[in-house]
């Protein structure tokens, strides 16, 4: 298996900074939009935090152009998200209601956060029920801004977009497995069993009968890893403590341990449901990922690069990659023949790959700017807090 | 005169609560067909002994109710067993089937590769064991029939009652039949037999809960 180290071409950069810096200017111009509200605060923190924020961004946005990779700088932002996200949410919920577990008085007010991972799961017994299966409230109340409507409609607007580079660009949680599949040099689990690939929709299609069958969100309640670092159930019960148990235990290994084995997103490509889900709008965005079979080698390095295990043989053959392709941009950086490149939807292949993955990266950064930008803003925040 | 409301209220209870039970058998269901072979006739085959084998369940019952008078008087405690022992066995067989269904696509064996050969009719064994599971577990809208027949005059009119009641929720399970449409390869096998090890682990866990009396839902004080 090729690694990382003996794959990585030279970082030469391949535009001028001036061009680079030209390219950069509409989403430095967007993300000042995007804070400006930061400036306003009184707070100190907040507007350093924002300040902060916008220099972040714009800095990785600026190397995307003038080295014309995406996957490591992408990388940074996504990692920060996924160590930042949890620091604000912990904070946010202690401060609210004094503890990290959720208690029923909260639930049955209609309090709890909503993230997007229960949305497959609520379609269901919404269009037969007209009921929510989960305990928040539609448009957020008592400070959480989290509302049903909120992030539906954040998530659709994106998905639409990005198709499955949700899970790449806004998804607060990838980016904790992300940072520890960084950590190894090498992947000391090598040979991973295909079939594990299909992992994710089959957890899918469990959750969503389930949840239809017992009117709850099966997800949340037995299988989230991510309860383990963001609001857990309240331990109040012998089952209460079971669920815990499973939570850590999912977290430990699929978040942890398996990725720094693998060096891949196990979470994501052997579990998540939502990633599954999520996968189905690849077929609505005008954006893919393609393998030019006049250029490759078949030296699989796009096989040993990614994260998700969406590249394999198979897929090479037919010049694309799996539906779970999560649009990461590891498989175009890392080949040595520029045979995977961005492409739209309807246009030949071998036609300026660069501009398809240009349009590609604007939308996406904006739009990570706008939502994930928000989240390491309010993070930031909350721990500049405790020094200014 | 009264027979004919009484059957056609039934049939509109079970019409009305078919969404349920298609709900409560769904993680049976769905990936059990999944983990089939494609083509109408053979899962309309399916279809008809999961149904046939949930009457059998809901008759079954029905005797049981009306002997007992009424569902009502069942103490909590055995309503409790009866659930929990049925998610039980539930688990039990869904695994043996995952397991069964490996074994099964590995070899590749003459059900599966039927090019030349005769077909021989065969009852699938796991449909009729989910339809009688499916068939007397308590599932809320089974509860509401069992109530009523319990309250009827006759043997007959309760068991009556449930094949009409049956009658009107298996409507609901006719578009099931269109899971044979869909195309079956390695990925479509292995997602369901993955889904049943894992709907398994939740009736498991459902079942032993129940069982210990314990709550299931982890939220109260």
């Amino acid at each position: 298996m090729a690694t990382n180290a003996s794959i990585a071409r030279a970082v030469a950069p391949r535009r001028g900074v001036g061009r680079s810096l030209l390219l950069t200017l509409p989403i430095a111009l967007w993300s000042m939009l995007m804070f400006s509200q930061g400036f306003m605060r009184a707070s100190r923190a907040t507007k350093m935090a924002s300040l902060l924020t916008i220099v972040f961004m714009v800095a990785l946005f600026f190397q995307m152009m003038r080295t014309s990779e995406t996957y490591r700088w992408r990388r940074w932002f996504f990692v920060a998200l996924g160590f930042l996200f949890p620091v604000g949410f912990i904070y946010n919920l202690v401060a609210a209601r004094g503890t990290m577990g959720i208690p029923i008085e909260e639930m049955i007010a209609g309090r709890t956060p909503f993230c997007f991972i229960p949305i497959p799961m609520i379609i269901l017994p919404a269009a037969f029920t007209r009921s929510i299966i989960f305990p928040s409230s539609i448009l957020g109340n008592n400070g959480n801004t989290a509302g049903i409507a909120v992030m539906v409609g954040l998530w659709f607007a994106l998905s639409l977009v990005m198709g499955k580079g949700w899970c790449s660009y806004a998804c607060f949680f990838g980016g904790i497995e992300e940072g520890f599949a960084a950590i190894p040099k090498r992947a000391t689990v090598k040979k991973i069993n295909p079939r594990w690939r299909y992992g994710p929709w089959a957890v899918l299609l469990a959750i969503v009968l389930l949840s239809f069958a017992f009117f709850e969100p099966t997800y949340c309640m037995w299988l989230c890893p991510f309860k383990a670092v963001t609001e857990y159930v309240a331990a109040r019960n012998l089952v209460g403590v079971i669920q815990n148990i499973i939570f850590i235990a999912l977290f430990l290994g699929l978040v942890v341990i398996l990725p720094l084995l693998t060096k891949r997103r196990t979470q994501c490509a052997f579990f998540c449901p939502f990633g599954a889900f999520q996968s189905l709008f690849n077929k609505i965005s005008i954006f893919d990922v393609k393998i030019n079979r006049e250029l490759c080698n078949d030296c699989l390095v796009c096989r040993n690069v990614c994260p998700t295990m969406a590249v394999n043989a198979e897929s090479l053959a037919k010049g694309e990659t799996h539906m779970a392709c999560m649009r990461c941009g590891a498989c175009v950086d890392q080949c040595p023949k520029d045979a995977a490149v961005w492409h739209i939807k309807g246009t030949p292949i071998a036609v300026k790959p660069e501009r398809a993955r240009l349009m590609y990266i604007y939308g996406a950064w904006a739009l990570a700017i706008m939502f994930g930008g928000s989240i390491l803003a309010q993070s930031t925040a909350t721990i500049l807090h405790f020094f200014m | 005169m009264y027979g004919t409301f009484l059957m056609g209220e039934a049939f509109a209870l079970g019409l009305a609560s078919g969404p349920a039970c298609v709900a409560s058998c769904g993680p049976v269901l769905v990936p059990s067909l999944l983990g089939e072979q494609a083509g109408l006739r053979l899962h309309g085959r399916y279809l008809t002994v999961f149904l046939g084998a949930r009457l059998l369940g809901y008759l079954l019952f029905a005797a049981v109710a009306w002997e007992l008078g009424t569902l009502l008087s069942l103490p909590p405690t055995v309503r409790t067993v009866v659930y929990g022992s049925v998610h039980l066995l539930l688990a039990a067989a869904l695994l043996w089937h995952a397991i069964r269904l490996g074994h099964r696509h590995a070899a590749a064996a003459p059900e599966l590769v039927t090019i030349g050969a005769r077909r021989h009719w065969r009852l699938p064994h796991s449909a009729a064991v989910f339809g009688f599971l499916t068939g007397i577990s308590l599932c809320p809208p089974f509860v509401v029939a069992g109530v009523r027949a319990a309250s009827l005059g006759s043997l007959a009119a309760a068991v009556s009652f449930f094949a009409f009641f049956f009658v009107g929720t298996s409507i609901w399970f006719v578009p099931f039949a269109g899971i044979s449409f869909i195309r079956r390869d390695e990925a479509v096998a292995t997602v369901a037999r993955m889904a049943m090890v894992i709907i398994a682990c939740y009736y498991a866990l459902i079942g032993i809960m129940f069982l210990a009396g314990r709550q299931v839902y982890g939220y109260q004080r």
